[in-house]
């Protein structure tokens, strides 16, 4: 990853906003005034003074976010091809190409904090920076696509909507918008998914099949639990909410859905203590976590050699087009 | 009485033929497009190639439906477009190219969004449904068309590759280039009925003329001038059958289910 120490800031600061901390300060003050307004629930723009470490912050999370929905493209790009009706090969083109959008709207949001698009993508293809676990896997079936559509980007959404509140502005603005086509994802899941289980019985079979292969990923998405006290990420508020939090919250709102589908969630010790609201459940397995977003997952090296080959094909077509833009847009 | 049922039995086979070919040709196209999906060579143009995709493939569900009514035989438009066999689908043959690299499917799409430009400017009113469905996709075609004189006048002009690219593109294309305006047999009676305007060698010379409109000012060569293939609409390659054998696979995988 680019040094963020060596960049810098995207504007003059006779351009930015009105902060007080954008005046020239001393250090020490500027960053008291900063995080003040942060912890308080204030928010940053790209053209505000902002810590090297919160630039920093915001940029990995964003630029993992970004990784995300563009590798996300690939598990789901390769049954677009595959969809059994007009209409379902409308509605998944649809939402691979929503997935690629929200890529560049993050990529975008990425580059102002000091990073180009390009070197964000080496970086991805070259396996410096990480995706998200969930697109390490294979699709196996037409099932998966139902499992990936609904409850996938159900997690994803738990934890997109908290970032609405993010300090980082840009990044909650765009997050209104990704979340608002997330939710449609969501319901051209759900529709794929109760159609197989009210269709014939392999059908079914597909959707639980699908589930059991899903389940564990699933629990892992949000990551290990971890101290609220300890996390730079909640300090700033570039998130809102824990993993813990964002499983549970998960848990809550789709267990008696999936259960409603007479689908069984493959955890013999997933239960709701009536009392607490909580949720206990067999330990995810965080071995698997680790070793899978560090590159080692089923399909993680296949994923980005694809990516990496289709870079090289379509090279010259950036080249060209890159190297035509008026230098000064 | 439905529209549909009012058409002279004559000229009702002549007009499935139409649909069924226009229909064909935008629905290997929105496929073979939506390839890209994902991987085309920049993020802003995987998300139009993929909303051009979504709309021929829109439009080719649109079709499937007026000819479901025309044929009333109990098929609906996914029957229609999925449950044949290869060698029955009546695409032009210039849509069985594979999608090939950017400049093979920039060149494609080139030759077969002015042909398509022809052809739908040739249908008259006669069949009122048609007319209608007709108005609606040449709003849209519009944009189809920006888009892809934009990219073919780029690559023209973006230096040596990119146009070494493109021109080994239209050649390979060539041949197969007016196979959009294959005649169709019942093409007499569509006249007749006012369904179409004017024959498809007519509409085959507008289209020539339209791409010169584009092709010359940049130094590129034409297709060559030759009548359409009797049968460019018939024998697809190979590349076909494996687009074929890709999108029936999970319809196939299990006869008369609910997907």
């Amino acid at each position: 990853m680019t040094d963020p120490l060596a960049l810098d800031p995207v504007l003059p600061v006779r351009q930015r906003s009105e902060r007080p901390w954008n005046d020239d300060l001393p250090n020490d003050e500027r960053y008291a005034h900063f995080e003040a307004h942060v912890t308080a629930g204030g928010k940053i723009e790209p053209t505000d003074w902002m810590p090297d470490e919160y630039r920093t912050a915001v940029l990995r999370f964003v630029e993992m976010h970004a990784n995300s929905e563009l590798m996300g493209v690939l598990p789901e790009r390769e049954w677009i091809m595959r969809a059994p009706t007009l209409r379902r090969k409308l509605a998944l083109t649809a939402k691979v190409q929503d997935e690629v959008g929200h890529a560049q709207l993050l990529y975008r949001v990425a580059e102002d904090l000091g990073k180009p698009r390009e070197a964000m993508l080496e970086d991805l293809i070259a396996g410096r920076t990480k995706f998200h676990n969930v697109f390490h896997y294979p699709t196996k079936s037409w099932g998966d696509i139902g499992i990936i559509a609904w409850l996938v980007d159900a997690a994803a959404i738990v934890a997109q909507q908290a970032l609405r509140d993010s300090s980082y502005a840009p990044y909650a603005r765009t997050m209104q918008k990704i979340c608002w086509e997330e939710s449609v994802h969501i319901m051209h899941g759900r529709d794929v998914v109760v159609t197989l289980m009210n269709g014939t019985d392999s059908q079914r079979v597909l959707v639980q099949e699908a589930l059991d292969r899903w389940w564990g990923p699933l629990m892992q998405m949000h990551g290990p639990r971890g101290d609220r006290a300890k996390d730079r990420d909640l300090h700033w508020r570039i998130k809102a909410k824990t993993s813990e939090e964002l499983r549970q919250e998960f848990l809550t709102i789709y267990v008696p859905r999936l259960l409603e589908l007479g689908l069984v969630i493959p955890d013999p010790d997933l239960r709701l203590d009536e009392e607490t609201k909580v949720w206990s459940y067999t330990e995810p397995d965080w071995d698997e976590l680790r070793s899978v977003v560090t590159g080692h997952g089923p399909r993680s090296q296949e994923r980005l050699e694809f990516r990496r080959l289709n870079r090289e094909d379509t090279r010259w077509v950036r080249d060209s087009i890159l190297a035509a833009a008026p230098a000064a847009a | 009485m439905s529209v549909a049922a009012a058409i002279a039995p004559g000229t009702r086979a002549a007009l499935a033929e139409l649909l069924l070919t226009t229909a064909d040709d935008e629905f290997v196209s929105g496929f073979t497009d939506s390839e890209w999906t994902g991987i085309a060579p920049l993020l802003e143009e995987d998300v139009a190639i993929s909303s051009i995709s979504q709309d021929e493939l829109g439009h080719a569900r649109a079709l499937y439906q007026l000819l479901a009514g025309v044929l009333a035989d109990g098929r609906d438009e996914d029957a229609l477009a999925y449950d044949r066999e290869p060698h029955e689908y009546r695409h032009a043959r210039l849509l069985d190219h594979a999608r090939g690299d950017w400049a093979d499917t920039i060149a494609r799409r080139f030759v077969y969004e002015l042909a398509d430009e022809a052809r739908l400017a040739s249908i008259g009113t006669g069949y009122r449904p048609l007319a209608d469905l007709v108005e609606k996709l040449r709003r849209e075609e519009r944009y189809h068309r920006m888009h892809l004189v934009a990219w073919i006048d780029r690559l023209a002009r973006g230096g040596p590759v990119p146009r070494r690219r493109l021109e080994a593109a239209l050649a390979a294309l060539g041949p197969d280039a007016s196979s959009v305006f294959t005649p169709l047999a019942g093409e007499r009676a569509l006249i007749e009925a006012g369904i179409l305007t004017r024959t498809l060698a007519e509409a085959d010379a507008a289209w020539r003329a339209d791409m010169t409109t584009v092709l010359v000012p940049l130094g590129l060569a034409l297709p060559p001038h030759a009548p359409p293939p009797a049968d460019g609409r018939e024998g697809h390659s190979e590349s076909f059958r494996w687009l074929w054998g890709e999108f029936t696979a999970v319809r196939r995988s299990e006869d008369g289910a609910t997907w």
